[in-house]
């Protein structure tokens, strides 16, 4: 019976095979050219394919080389530190820095297992004056302090 | 032109007034972030690019090189007093730095690593010097296919030399050539992979994907971790002043912890890592009681941290020469260069002198500051690494966010951010490091204009990259490091050299 002994080495192969396969679908409108005339298509058709495999290597590894496993991935911080850069691109230019530094700090604290609210507000309010004071007045980046420009 | 009136400019241009802020600051905000625990110069150097794009090239550069060695320095501050490696190149110096602090020793080691350091960094500077222009001028002979040769030697190179699975980092080299073709195409005006997004038309943003794939992976893989308990070993400036027992014990070794850095540093794929490795295998050997190390041994500290900030100099050498990136660290370099609008290369050199000597004469003023300015400052560096995770790190994401938002205040860079967040995060977990795949995205369209230019010169006939002879010596170097890989006991050797650490 095939077994797979190393589960990072199939998982990395197939997302190269994946991101090969990808390359050569999307990019199957770009005039490929020749060697003397090389078109658009023709240098990331010829990575696609070297990178699937690539990609082929690593996941036959994975069935005959004996390898660590894939830890348990906790999907709490990941996507709520996610989340709280998405929340920011929509926030900011709604809402301005210091409201959006106030939400961003208490989405991302929640991505921590304790967490003691009373400490979050505190620290979310030392963050939202600091970062306006930085960067809005200091800096002068290219962001609102406060909401209705 | 002598190195010594080329040295005056640079002298020149980089002690401006404005020019040491700059340097002053960059060293300050590089230490301050590198002794926060968790963030090694990888990371720190990503998150702080945005804050230098306002300012001229010369000084942005200066910044960098500023936050860069202070990154470093902080990092070997942290392994001392806390045992805990900021990054993978003051590993080695946890071994025994700690043991020494564990001793009352701490001041001893802290001020040999930075002395040694100091000493490392003048040696390079004077390398960067004399082997500078001669490199130049050699890669001023360079056409596209020798370009194209040394370009696919440097990457080769690069990830035989970094740590990890040697496939796995050369996929990620050739998925990072893929990205770096997006965009339009300039030959031939053709929109490749941007998927209808108007914002992928000039290609994929290197801030949203370096700040995404180091500075947000880390905050993510440091959040899943349990908060370690981080009591540093209490230390003040006047306990720092090492024993003239210290200074004899430690000046061969940083000499020769100098030599090792400066050397590996200058190879495609070298760098602070591999030197400090390096570095703490030569001391080893040639100790005369092999078994003191690991047990407080200052030799294990003067040398790796002499020879991981020499090669920290010298590999801006194949950068400011070839416009080749080393190791990531380069790569973000290059990056910061590019988006400063200048191509990184030997014509830097002759088109703007006053940047590339002035960026070498910042270095050795960065390195001096480090010394003066941050051993007596050592108290509150390390107050600051006993400030909880939690504290930090909804600043530090704060910091990436703003950061790529304030270089281009559009949502879409957000969603980008998001998405090489992701991706950098699940190929971490699959065991393949992102730090390649920066190196391929930057070389990818060099690679792709160099390939072009060469096969309309043959008419289409790869031979012309045998034909030539600098391109042939380049491939057969690129052959016998894909045998090195190959061959079971170079293998063997690689994978001790790397566990020394652990």
């Amino acid at each position: 019976m095939i077994r797979v002994k190393s589960p990072q080495d199939l998982g990395a192969g197939l997302v190269f095979i994946a991101i090969g396969a990808a390359g050569i679908f999307f990019g199957r409108d770009l005039t490929y050219g020749s060697a003397a005339r090389m078109g658009p298509g023709y240098f990331p058709t010829i990575l696609s394919y070297v990178i699937i495999a690539i990609g082929l290597v690593i996941a036959l590894r994975g069935f005959s080389l004996e390898g660590p496993s894939i830890e348990r991935i906790p999907l709490r911080p990941i996507s709520l530190v996610v989340i709280s850069i998405l929340a920011f691109g929509f926030l900011i230019e709604v809402i301005g820095l210091a409201l959006t530094t106030i939400v961003l700090t208490f989405i991302a604290s929640a991505a921590r297992k304790e967490v003691s609210w009373k400490e979050t507000a505190i620290l979310s309010v030392i963050l939202a004056a600091m970062c306006v004071v930085v960067f809005v007045y200091g800096l002068s980046q290219p962001m609102p302090a406060w909401w209705g420009r | 032109m002598d190195a010594f009136s080329n040295l005056a400019t640079g002298f020149a241009a980089a002690a401006s007034f404005q020019n040491l802020g700059f340097a002053l600051v960059g060293c300050l905000l590089g230490t301050l972030i590198g002794v926060l625990p968790g963030i090694g110069p990888i990371p720190t150097i990503a998150m702080l690019l945005p804050i230098t794009f306002g300012l001229d090239p010369l000084s942005s550069l200066i910044m960098l090189a500023g936050i860069y060695y202070g990154a470093q320095y902080g990092g070997s501050t942290t392994s001392i007093l806390v045992n805990m490696p900021g990054e993978a190149s003051s590993v080695v110096t946890c071994m025994d730095g700690y043991q020494m602090a564990r001793q009352g020793r701490a001041g001893a080691a802290l001020a040999v690593a930075a002395l040694g350091s100091f000493f490392a960094g003048c040696v390079g500077t004077v390398f960067i010097a004399a082997f500078g222009p001669p490199l130049a001028s050699l890669a001023q002979q360079f056409n596209s296919p020798d370009y194209f040769s040394l370009m696919l030697l440097g990457l080769l190179m690069a990830v035989v030399l970094a740590h990890g699975s040697v496939v796995k980092a050369i996929g990620m080299v050739v998925v990072g050539l893929l990205f770096g073709l997006v965009g339009t195409d300039v030959n031939s005006g053709a929109v490749r992979y941007t998927f209808g997004v108007s914002e992928l038309w000039d290609g994929i943003d290197f801030l949203p994907m370096v700040i995404g794939m180091f500075g947000i992976v880390e905050i993510i893989k440091n959040l899943e971790e349990k908060e370690l308990d981080r009591t540093a070993i209490s230390t003040k400036f006047r306990d720092l002043w090492p024993s003239l027992k210290d200074f004899k014990d430690a000046w061969k070794p940083v000499i020769r912890g100098t030599g090792v850095g400066a050397i590996l540093g200058i190879l495609p794929g070298g760098g602070a890592v591999l030197a400090s490795f390096a570095a703490y295998t030569v001391e080893k050997k040639i100790a005369k009681d092999p078994s003191r190390f690991g047990r407080g041994a200052i030799e294990g500290v003067a040398g790796p941290e002499s020879a991981n900030n020499a090669a920290a100099q010298t590999s801006f050498i194949p950068l400011l020469t070839l416009g080749l990136p080393s190791n990531p660290i380069m790569a973000l370099m290059m990056g910061a260069m590019m988006i400063q609008g200048i191509q990184p290369g030997a014509a830097v050199m002759t088109s703007r002198p006053d940047l590339f000597w002035g960026m070498v004469a910042s270095m050795w003023i960065g390195n001096l500051m480090l010394v003066v300015i941050n051993l007596p400052m050592i108290g509150m560096w390390v107050k600051l690494l006993s400030i909880p995770y939690r504290y930090l790190f909804p600043a530090i994401l704060m910091f990436c966010v703003i950061g790529v938002y304030g270089t281009n205040a559009n949502s879409t860079m957000m969603v980008m951010t998001a998405a090489f967040a992701i991706f950098g995060y699940i190929m971490v977990r699959f065991g393949c490091e992102p730090a390649p795949m920066v190196l391929g995205f930057l070389l990818g369209p060099l690679m792709e204009e160099n390939l072009r230019r060469s096969l309309v010169l043959s008419r289409g006939d790869p031979m012309i990259f045998i034909q030539r002879p600098i391109s042939l010596t380049l491939l057969i170097c690129a052959v016998l490091v894909l045998l090195m890989i190959v061959l079971p006991n170079v293998r063997k050797s690689r994978e001790i050299a790397f566990q020394e650490g652990a």
